[in-house]
């Protein structure tokens, strides 16, 4: 297994290192939990042309796919599935979690980081449909839009989570009651005159 | 507070650049470009509090109740606890935790606002410190440990002791 011309794998590349790993896995030589991927080849392609090698770049349990097209090598990979397992590859710059959404606020702090210390490289946090409908995502994403932080949020919609239909669990409904009033307040949080705190 | 400042820690929570609890007033020597207020979202916080450690910052994270602090669990145990056995090694986040068991005098805040779940966090995590201050005396030398110690440390303070 070799790299590409431009430095990543391309589609064919990507497609036989998941083979090899489904046979590492079959041969029980992979002895974790195993999350391959397939058919999201030319989307994340197409993605990782703007990923930059010093950009950070946050997975999920399935990430392998992630890894190898932000630079981790193919061989060091493989020997990291048959060791550590598959759930939780970690590299310079590359970080997942096992946990649905864990990735995300942790992906929002490098990114206020970055900006803090005036960085100029980028965070890339990959999630899939159902972390997307999570409360975490929609607190990440107002605070990533307030702030203008340098993090991109990618969901990866395979319309499942585990084996549960995304959409389908949520609903499909739409137009439900909701309600919305603005005030002035008259006391303060707490008390009925000067701030106090407890 | 200023001991931390001066050693450029980042502070970040709720009431940190604006009045509502005990620990507010304790903020005053802290420059404000070093207070970040961020909005009620704990669990979030405490994942922001892993990724600025691992973009370099020194963090120290403020949750002005122990009862809110249960709100960031999931970060706390899943990540903060494991991220340095689970990467095996490459990446070992430290961050400073605050926390306040509430007073009950001379206003009783509530079941919701007085928990104490020290011995709860100490049976759960293996590898972040919990270290309750439950003396004025024992404030200075926790907080001089906690950011000499290379991992993480969860400082309980005591309300009532305010």
């Amino acid at each position: 297994m070799s790299f590409s011309q431009k430095g990543r794998m391309n589609k064919k590349e990507l497609i036989a290192f998941e083979n090899d790993v489904r046979e590492l896995f079959l041969d029980k030589r992979i002895r974790f939990p195993c999350h391959l991927s397939g058919g999201n080849e030319d989307a994340l392609l197409g993605l990782f042309e703007e990923v930059k090698p010093e950009d950070w770049v946050f997975s999920t349990h399935r990430n392998h796919y992630h890894a190898l097209l932000h630079g981790f090598g193919p061989d060091k990979l493989k020997e990291w599935l048959c060791t550590y397992g598959s759930m939780h590859v970690y590299g310079d710059g590359f970080f997942t979690s096992g946990i649905v959404g864990g990735i995300l606020p942790i992906a929002l702090g490098v990114a206020l980081g970055i900006k803090r210390n005036r960085g100029k490289n980028h965070v890339w946090c990959f999630i899939g449909d159902m972390a997307g409908y999570t409360g975490m995502f929609s607190e990440c994403l107002t605070y990533a839009e307030g702030h203008k932080l340098p993090i991109t949020f990618v969901v990866e919609d395979n319309s499942f989570s585990v084996n549960t239909p995304t959409k389908e669990a949520w609903g499909t409904g739409h137009g439900f009651d909701k309600r919305y009033y603005k005030y002035r307040r008259k006391y303060p949080h707490q008390g009925s005159g000067d701030w106090v705190v407890f | 507070m200023n001991m931390l400042a001066q050693c450029g820690y980042l502070f970040i929570g709720q009431s940190v650049l604006y009045p509502g609890n005990s620990i507010y007033g304790t903020m005053n020597d802290v420059p404000e470009e070093q207070r970040l207020e961020l909005p009620v979202m704990e669990d979030c916080q405490m994942g922001m509090s892993i990724g600025l450690s691992l973009a370099g910052q020194k963090v120290c994270s403020i949750f002005p109740r122990m009862d809110f602090l249960i709100i960031a669990m999931n970060q706390l145990v899943n990540h903060l606890d494991k991220i340095k056995d689970l990467s095996q090694g490459i990446y070992d986040p430290k961050v400073i935790i605050r926390t306040m068991v509430g007073a009950k005098k001379p206003l009783d805040a509530g079941l919701q606002h007085t928990g104490d779940y020290t011995n709860l966090l100490r049976a759960g995590l293996r590898n972040i410190d919990v270290v309750k201050l439950d003396s004025v005396s024992s404030v200075y030398p926790c907080y001089v440990e906690a950011m000499e110690r290379e991992r993480s440390t969860i400082l309980i303070e005591m309300g009532e002791l305010y």
